[in-house]
């Protein structure tokens, strides 16, 4: 009997055994979350070294992280299908892809990081609409589910499901409307996005996270929505490169990861513009109001000064400027730079929003507080990264997820 | 077969749409999220009827006033009695914490047989009839072998009915050797008997003094009665002045007017300083010193020899020289003796910390004298004395030969002999004695009620060593503390809230007032008053013994002792005698030799002690160690939120101590920023601490409010009994610190010892 | 009779630091009133459940200069930006357990709706908020002496100090009987305030003006925490020490405490 082969026609994918052994590897990490999850959730959360001072530490982090990493999703469904730049059909379904693995990511994350997990149900059930946390709740939820529609045609295309004609049929309906999807998408995102950075910057308590006037409002939402757009494109792009690299293949155009690197250059510019002069007005303006200045924020050996340089300038600027000259992006090693620097900075932002809110004293007999995140925290901080890479490689395997990839890489 | 499977799927997505759409998954969420709330591990408190019982708190000699919360008749929080005059609804943390001892784990709940090791901790329950025959048959055997002296008593207190039955158990036993733990309280004691020739418990009207003028007595770090001191600082904190002198800032301190950092143990020199100041300046009372006092000028005997009196001794000590010993300026000297001499109530307070250590007599009588020199002896805001409880009389107690035998044999602890005439109990000589007895140990059996000597005791590994020697030991304590885990046998007594019990004047206050504790709640666990053991062992060695407890139990004796007052007390809780009934300025005529209060002691003149002086020179306290090797000092202190005496520390109270006191199970010792720096260690390094008695592993807290060169660790920590929740926390300062035998009254007056700190 | 219940009560409270000794008994008092959990181990203060944490802070300088203060720091009730409830932890719990009770101005905190997301930790610039670690756990026969009016918190919520709620409503029972709208001064105090042994705590009605805390609030001496966030709290301190005052804000150096303009200094 002729079975329909499960792997795509026309690619090529490397041995049952290579990939067995592959996939065993990061199995192996995974269950070492999965084990790390499982305590806390008995246990409780006396399993991390969070402490009464730091409410917030590295799954916050990671959360935040992986949602604005996972922006490529929406911003690449933005230009594709609102904007109209029909080439970056070539990169959203990874993009998709990749956004999925974000949001259930950083859903588990948060059912790993509340300490009654059962109850997450009350954020729904007894909502505070003045919460950024309820729309963040809400939005992640639906954008979640979007995803997973966005996701769901893709997986339909595999082969052996494409053989049964309901679900072939379904697939096709399907992509008939994802404009649609990807336009909530987009809605939803720039909602959640902007309650993301609100998180923070609604912590009147916190001098170092607060913001006023306009600057809490649009500006706080406005900054994550935007940096989320800037960054996660490069970490769509630096997916992508590394994925090449380990499948030794080509598998989008470089005009088509220029476009997008194009597209997120300006992007980051007009991003780390708009973070200076928040920047600026928060430390000449709202810290001094408060009695700070500066450098008391940065006056521990972790904080000092230079990680707000790292942040903005090194991971800001530097890779804001590369990417919009053409030269730039054109150079390979120096738009990869480019695109982790990006990626790096992105992340940092969350970071700094996140832990060193906490870290910075507010009373003034109050010290630095320092945290050290357990073995279970990094364990099921990791996870998500296993659970990413499964994903990754199943879908690439199984899914014609590059449609450039057959005319890149023709066999024989 | 495509079909069905096509159809299968719809039908399964259409139900799966169909269910979502449906109340049911969100219903299931919202009960699922309501199952987490019902872990049957969190406790769900049982609900009733409210009521409230008011008793007194003898968790200390504070002896304030208690309102206890019941829920169904459940104790469920202590509160403070508002109406009472001492506390007036406030509580110190110890005594808000008392449930905790109650239902504590270190409970004892019944009488223990110990069957492994002494101090392994294997125990064997037994009745309370095998208990108290046990005990008695032993007694009996000792009794008969002709040493009914060889057995001896330790309690925490010779006040009140519970203490004076077992005296009373012991002298128709035929034992001299009840012993009493010893505090700062015995030497202010003994000085005012040398000096007025009045015996009583000290009364200081810190009430109605307006200038406190403190040698480090820690007032707000737990003596003389915690909550009664913090309830009066609180009321008055604004128009009394508290001079605080000590190397260390204590909370005492802290909340002082003034503190002032003086070199240890050299407080002495600083009161004659001045009272040299107060002299040469006239600033001293002088109807008092002239109509009243004896020895303060030079006098001359019958034999014709001339003494030396209190004024030319003051005199040997002018601000320069002061200034020297003890590291405060002269100015400073000069302005704090003018202060003093010019307020209108002062009062001068010996006695370090909370008070547990006697300190030594010089130094006691130096201070006292300054008291004085103001005349505030006698009179309201000074120094008073007050006589103990008038209990009603007990039938005497007829002894038997044995128990004559037995009575007229010296004090084991040498209390009261030739040497120390003027003691009345030296627990702290105790274990030098039994350690250093030729042959068989001097105790035989030793009885402890209501006192812990093996964790309070200084240099707890001679102690212990002196236990071992004590072939039969009875522990009557609530808790398995270090004492009880030593025992042979233990007879638990009722918890405080349990039982019975009159609490005479709190010490230190200036006016009578008895109170009286009474059970809240019917006996927890299965124990026994402490009085009622004594009169049931007492009933089984029958004859005279027998006959000298008339009473069914203790209660009766304690309803008989009280007499009239029974009622007013049991009604009320506590009998309080106004500020009117003191006697007036001057009443007294003081009962020495000269009647007159004196300056210069001539109690003190002891043929048989050629080392003692009669006047209080200053003579530095030899506290132990070479200073090459030890270059640092250490010392102990006492913080409000530790227990350090017989009744340990709670779970509470352990909770609200800093980590700058303990982090984890390890002890910082606290040391200025100055001496760490050259000693190389940082803030929270591991160290070890090392002093001729003993080592331990400490952590470094730099505390810019100690002298440098001094460092303080605190008392109350490094149990190494009771439950986990005490045990093994730090170190036991006592471990550290040797006792110093003062020559004039044998009681323990190191305020210290010499120290090493070196990195670990 | 019937007497007019004609205000909003602000119920607050004013410690005054001059009388402070530290002596921890209001720690304790609340420990043993609200069945707060203990553990072997309590010196990890970042982790330790404390409604109510007595600081010990210090002037700095050195032997023999240097000064110490307490300051006892129960949940500060903040009124928030602009007095309507909008306490910086209130407004970002998701789940709103956590509100501001319009009738006493008091924080609350309802366990059983709590899931332990800590985003109210986070907004808390006092660190009044204390997270369950552990399941709580009373050794031996301690259970017997739990409160059935405060019920015991599960592993994985938050608590704080509720200004001891539950007394509030046993007293407005006990007037509801007597026919009483208005609470007597005394009738409603805290664990804290009533144990403390030096009366350094003083609670009541901020609106009320014959409370003591009304005219207390006013009295020179009088400073809040970190009043310059415009958290608003209803927790008053009163200090003759400059340098305490000033550790109770955040300034700049050329700043002097007292002199800052700030809008909302002393509430109503
Ligand atoms: N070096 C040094 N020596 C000291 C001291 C010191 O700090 N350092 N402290 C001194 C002082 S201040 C004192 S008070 C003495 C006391 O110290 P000790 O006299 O040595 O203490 P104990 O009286 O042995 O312990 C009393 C026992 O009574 C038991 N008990 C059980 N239930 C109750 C109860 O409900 N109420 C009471 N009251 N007791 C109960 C306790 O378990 C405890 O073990 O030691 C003095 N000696
Ligand atoms: N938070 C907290 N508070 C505490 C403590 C604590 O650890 N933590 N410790 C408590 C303790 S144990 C103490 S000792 C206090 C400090 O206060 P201390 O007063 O030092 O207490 P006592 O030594 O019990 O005082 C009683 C003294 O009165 C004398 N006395 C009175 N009447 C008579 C009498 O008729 N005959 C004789 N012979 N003597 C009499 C005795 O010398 C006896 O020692 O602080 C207490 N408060
Ligand atoms: S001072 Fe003493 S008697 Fe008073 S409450 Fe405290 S422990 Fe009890
Ligand atoms: S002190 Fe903290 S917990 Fe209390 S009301 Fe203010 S912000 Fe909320
Ligand atoms: S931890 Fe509880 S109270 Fe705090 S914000 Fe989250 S759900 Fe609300
Ligand atoms: S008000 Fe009540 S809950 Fe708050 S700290 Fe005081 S005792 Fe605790
Ligand atoms: S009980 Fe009173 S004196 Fe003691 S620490 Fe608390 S506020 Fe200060
Ligand atoms: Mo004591």
């Amino acid at each position: 009997m002729n079975e329909t082969p499960l792997i795509p026609a026309g690619v090529k994918r490397c041995s049952k055994w290579q990939f067995s052994l592959w996939m065993a590897a990061v199995t192996a990490v995974l269950l070492w979350g999965v084990y790390a999850m499982f305590l806390i959730w008995y246990k409780g959360l006396n399993q991390t070294n969070m402490n009464n001072a730091y409410g917030f530490a590295l799954w916050i982090w990671a959360d935040l992280a992986v949602i604005a990493l996972g922006g490529g999703a929406f911003f690449s469904g933005f230009l594709t299908y609102i904007i109209g730049k029909k080439e970056l059909k070539n990169i959203i379904n990874f993009a998709v892809i990749i956004g999925f693995i974000c949001y259930s990511s950083a859903l588990l994350i948060l059912a790993i990081d509340i300490g009654q997990p059962l109850r997450g149900w009350f954020i729904f059930w007894h909502a505070n609409v003045h919460s950024m946390l309820t729309e963040v709740a809400f939005c992640l939820s639906c954008y979640f589910a979007v995803l997973t529609i966005e996701f769901i045609p893709l997986i339909l295309e595999n082969p052996k499901i494409d053989k049964v004609p309901f679900f072939h049929h379904l697939g096709h309906n399907m992509h008939g409307i994802m404009a649609i999807f990807a336009a909530t998408g987009v809605f939803l995102s720039f909602f959640h996005q902007g309650s993301l950075g609100g998180v923070a910057g609604v912590l009147f308590g916190r001098p170092f996270a607060f913001r006023e006037h306009i600057f809490i409002w649009p500006f706080t939402f406005f900054l994550f929505t935007w940096s989320a757009a800037a960054c996660g494109p490069c970490f769509t792009i630096l997916v992508t490169w590394i994925t090449e690299k380990i499948t030794r293949k080509k598998l989008v155009k470089d005009s088509v990861i220029q476009l997008f690197a194009k597209i997120s250059g300006w992007m980051i510019i007009t991003y780390i513009i708009a973070k200076t002069i928040d920047t600026l007005y928060w430390a000449f303006v709202t810290a001094p109001g408060l009695g700070f200045k500066l450098m008391d924020f940065y006056a521990s050996p972790t904080y000092n000064i230079g990680l707000l340089f790292t942040e903005i300038v090194l991971c800001g600027f530097v890779p804001g400027l590369i990417l919009i000259t053409k030269r730039g992006r054109e150079n390979s090693f120096s738009l990869m730079t480019a695109v982790i620097l990006a990626v790096i900075g992105v992340c940092i932002n969350r970071w700094v929003m996140v832990l060193q809110v906490m870290a910075v004293p507010v009373l003034s007999f109050n010290e630095w507080y320092t945290y050290m995140p357990s073995w279970q925290e990094i364990a099921t901080t990791v996870l998500p990264v296993a659970y990413g890479l499964i994903v990754i490689s199943l879908a690439y395997r199984y899914l014609p997820v590059f449609p450039q990839e057959k005319e890149l890489n023709p066999i024989d | 077969m495509k079909v069905a499977r096509r159809s299968f799927l719809s039908l399964s997505l259409g139900v799966a749409a169909g269910v979502t759409l449906s109340p049911l998954p969100w219903k299931l969420m919202d009960d699922i999220s309501i199952w987490t709330q019902n872990w049957p591990w969190t406790p769900v408190p049982e609900d009733g009827e409210i009521s409230y019982a008011q008793s007194i708190c003898t968790l200390c000699p504070g002896g304030c006033g208690i309102n206890v919360r019941k829920i169904n008749n459940r104790p469920v929080k202590i509160e403070g009695l508002k109406e009472h005059p001492l506390n007036k609804g406030g509580l110190c943390p110890l005594g808000m914490s008392g449930l905790q001892y109650l239902y504590g784990p270190s409970r004892i709940q019944s009488p223990l047989k110990r069957v492994g090791k002494r101090g392994s901790g294997n125990w064997k329950k037994i009745t309370w009839k095998e208990a108290l025959a046990d005990v008695s048959e032993k007694l009996y055997d000792l009794r008969v072998s002709g040493r009914p002296q060889a057995l001896a008593c330790i309690a925490s207190t010779d006040r009140g009915t519970v203490p004076k039955l077992i005296a009373r158990f012991l002298t128709a036993y035929g034992s001299p050797n009840f012993i009493r733990a010893s505090t700062a309280f015995d030497s202010l004691e003994q000085a005012i008997y040398l000096t007025q020739g009045q015996q009583g418990t000290p009364g200081i009207d810190i009430e109605n003094a307006d200038f406190i003028l403190s040698f480090g007595t820690g007032i707000l770090d737990g003596w003389g009665g915690a909550s009664r001191m913090c309830n009066l600082y609180g009321k008055h904190n604004s128009t009394k002045k508290i001079i605080q002198i000590e190397p260390r800032l204590s909370d005492t301190a802290v909340c002082a007017t003034e503190w002032i950092g003086i070199n240890p143990g050299t407080e002495a020199a600083l009161a004659l300083g001045l009272a040299h100041v107060i002299i040469k300046e006239s600033l001293y009372n002088k109807d008092f010193v002239e109509y009243v006092s004896f020895g303060f000028d030079d006098w001359t005997d019958e034999d014709g020899t001339v003494h030396e009196g209190f004024a030319k001794l003051a005199g040997s000590y002018p601000p320069d020289k002061v200034s020297q010993i003890t590291g405060i300026s002269k100015t400073k000297i000069v302005s704090l003796a003018r202060k003093f001499a010019r307020a209108s109530k002062p009062i001068a307070l010996a006695g370090r910390g909370q008070g547990s250590v006697p300190g030594s007599i010089d130094e006691c009588l130096a201070i006292h004298s300054l008291n004085a020199l103001v005349g505030n002896i006698n009179r309201t805001g000074g120094v008073s004395v007050i006589p103990g409880p008038d209990y009603a009389k007990w039938p005497e107690v007829k002894m038997d030969v044995a128990a004559s035998k037995g009575m007229q044999q010296p004090r084991i602890d040498g209390a009261g002999g030739k040497q120390f005439p003027n003691t009345q109990f030296l627990l702290n000589r105790l274990p030098e004695i039994i350690n250093s007895a030729k042959g068989e140990s001097p105790v035989q059996a030793l009885l402890v009620a209501d006192a812990n000597p093996l964790y309070t005791l200084p240099d707890t590994a001679a102690t212990k060593k002196a236990f071992n020697r004590i072939p039969f030991i009875v522990s009557f304590s609530s808790y398995m503390d270090e004492t009880s885990a030593m025992a042979d046998y233990i007879l638990p007594n009722h918890s405080y809230l349990e039982r019975y019990q009159d609490v005479p004047t709190p010490a230190g206050l200036a006016r009578p007032l008895i109170g009286l504790a009474k059970p809240v709640i019917n006996p927890v666990y299965d124990t026994k008053h402490v009085g009622d053991s004594f009169i049931q062992i007492a009933k089984s060695l029958g004859g005279f013994i027998e006959n000298a407890f008339p009473w069914d139990n203790y209660e009766a004796f304690l309803k008989e002792s009280l007499d009239d007052q029974w009622d007013e007390l049991n009604n009320k809780g506590f009998i309080e005698n106004k500020y009117d009934d003191l006697p007036a300025p001057l009443a007294y005529s003081f009962n020495t030799v000269s009647s007159k209060f004196e300056f210069y002691p001539t109690l003190r003149n002891n043929p048989k002690n050629k080392d003692v002086d009669v006047l209080p020179a200053f003579t530095p306290v030899p506290i132990e160690g070479d200073f090459q090797k030890f270059p640092l000092v250490l010392i102990p202190y006492d913080s409000i939120r530790l227990a350090g005496n017989y009744i340990a520390n709670s779970p509470f109270m352990t909770k609200t101590i800093d980590d700058t006191v303990l982090k984890q199970q390890t002890v910082l010792v606290e040391i200025n920023p100055i001496t760490a720096k050259k000693l190389g260690l940082c803030e929270k390094d591991k160290a070890v601490l090392i002093t001729p008695k003993g080592k331990a592993d400490v952590k470094i807290h730099l505390y810019e409010g100690i002298m440098p060169g001094v460092l303080a660790l605190p008392r109350g920590l490094g149990h190494t009994a009771y439950s986990k929740y005490l045990a093994d926390k730090g170190v036991n300062v006592n471990d550290l610190i040797g006792p110093i035998k003062d020559p004039s009254s044998g009681h323990d007056m190191a305020w210290g010892i010499r120290a090493r700190l070196t990195k670990a | 009779m019937k007497e007019k219940n004609n205000h909003t009560k602000r119920f607050g409270m004013v410690i005054d630091l001059d009388k402070c000794t530290g002596c921890g008994s209001c720690m304790v008092a609340c420990y043993a009133e609200n069945n707060v959990p203990f553990r072997v181990d309590e010196t990890n203060k970042l982790d330790s459940l404390s409604w109510l944490v007595v600081h010990k802070i210090t002037n700095g300088k050195p032997y023999p200069n240097t000064e110490i203060c307490y300051l006892p720091m129960p949940c500060m009730q903040c009124d928030g930006i602009g007095k309507h409830g909008h306490s910086p932890c209130v407004s970002v719990c998701p789940a709103v357990a956590t509100d501001y009770d319009h009738e006493t101005g008091i924080v609350s905190q309802i366990y059983t709706r709590c899931f332990g997301c800590r985003y109210c930790m986070a907004a808390c610039p006092y660190h009044a908020r204390k997270f369950n670690w552990w399941d709580p756990v009373w050794p031996a026969d301690m259970k017997k002496y739990l409160s059935p009016n405060v019920s015991p918190r599960m592993r994985g919520v938050v608590e704080k100090c509720s200004f001891c709620f539950h007394r509030y409503q046993q007293a407005k029972d006990k007037a509801f009987y007597e026919k009483r709208e208005e609470l007597y001064e005394d009738e409603y105090q805290t664990a804290c305030a009533e144990a403390c042994p030096t009366g350094a705590i003083t609670f009541g009605d901020l609106n009320n003006k014959n409370h003591a805390v009304y005219k207390l609030k006013k009295d020179p001496r009088a400073f809040r925490l970190l009043e310059r966030l415009h958290t608003n709290p209803k927790v008053y301190y009163l200090t003759s020490k400059s340098w305490v005052r000033r550790a109770g804000d955040n300034y700049l150096a050329n700043e002097e405490p007292g002199k800052i303009k700030q809008e909302m200094v002393h509430g109503h």
